[in-house]
């Protein structure tokens, strides 16, 4: 089974380079891709320079872009799984295999769960996460604990659907639109690391316009969005 | 506000969000861009089954009839929707103008 790596990267000349290079010197059997997303900082040359396998793009598309740059690269290679990995460090690669192991038996999407075993945290970014996860199992009857994982890996035919279609970015409510067109979705439990360099994305205006267009897209639009064939 | 006009405030309502879903599903509309319009539904309707809140509004703020604070609500609306779309295209402008000129410099080196 052929797998490809996906690695939106935007700023992250602290990380870009560790994380690459632990999946080059210990995942050979797996390729990657990183998708640099238009950075102003030093991200591009360090890829260059280091002879990584990147897409680079002129332009800041945001996470949603970039993933879709990423997926259309493993349609055009003709990947059997695609997982979306951070560039920040957080995401192990040790779980990468597990994940596939399910692709193999026939998932159509697996997410890497910090939850399925584990207790979720009672924090602020929990209860989000909480909400979303409320939300998914009211409007399809499933279960996912861990909607925010930012770690997920594709089938070739999910691959197909994202590369080629609007409203498919790499969010909760991309998630609870394949459920409801009947895609086979699992977890693993994994562990994740926090950031070690640089900042994340999410402020509080933003994470409060996040969860809005979450809850919107789960709860309003998901029932009257037209179903794909799988 | 007569009976007649809250029940063409709600046809309004239900038409746009009708409209927005439509485009959703022809795929010809972002999921994030479509929020403002639900928002609009909303507070359209709300407006329609509880007249209380637009006449409570318009005597706080010495408007005499509530339908001229309804005309006031959608105007307000209206511009601020139009000022961040004037937002938007100057920022596609610039990106546009961005890759042209990438592609551009791109070209020259190839050759």
């Amino acid at each position: 089974m052929k797998i490809l790596i996906i690695i939106p990267a935007y700023n992250e000349e602290g990380n870009i380079e560790r994380v690459v290079k632990n999946l080059i010197d210990n995942y050979p059997q797996f390729d990657y891709v990183v998708v640099n997303d238009g950075s102003h900082d030093h991200t591009t040359e360090i890829c260059r320079k280091n002879n990584f396998n990147l897409l680079d793009q002129p332009q800041n598309l945001g996470l949603a872009g970039a993933f879709q740059t990423g997926m259309r690269y493993a349609l055009k290679c003709g990947y059997d799984a695609a997982v979306q990995f951070d560039g920040d460090g957080q995401h192990r690669p040790e779980f990468i295999q597990a994940m596939a192991d399910q692709i193999s038996a026939g998932a159509d999407i697996v997410i890497a769960s910090r939850f399925v075993t584990e207790k979720k945290p009672k924090t602020l970014r929990m209860a989000g996460s909480n909400i979303l996860e409320n939300s998914i199992k009211l409007t399809t009857g499933k279960n996912v604990s861990d909607p925010t994982s930012g770690m997920r890996m594709y089938s070739k035919k999910i691959i197909k659907i994202l590369a080629t279609n609007i409203n498919m970015g790499p969010e909760p409510d991309t998630l609870a639109y394949f459920i409801r067109c009947g895609a086979d979705v699992r977890e693993t439990q994994v562990k994740m690391d926090e950031r070690i360099a640089g900042e994340s994305y999410l402020n509080l205006s933003r994470s409060i316009s996040y969860m809005l267009t979450m809850c919107v897209s789960i709860l309003l639009v998901g029932c009257f969005r037209k179903k794909i064939e799988l | 506000m007569t009976i007649s006009f809250r029940i063409f405030l709600t046809i309004i309502a239900f038409a746009s969000f009708y409209f927005v879903i439509k485009n959703i599903r022809k795929s010809k509309l972002l999921i994030s861009d479509c929020i403002f319009w639900f928002f609009f539904s909303l507070i359209v309707v709300l407006l329609a089954i509880f007249p209380g809140i637009a006449i409570f509004f318009a005597d706080l703020m010495g408007i005499q009839s509530p339908v001229n604070l309804m005309y006031l609500i959608l105007i307000g609306l209206l511009l601020y929707l139009t000022f961040k779309q004037t937002i938007r295209i100057s920022e596609l402008e610039t990106k546009i103008t961005n890759i042209v000129q990438d592609i551009t410099i791109e070209r020259k080196d190839k050759k």
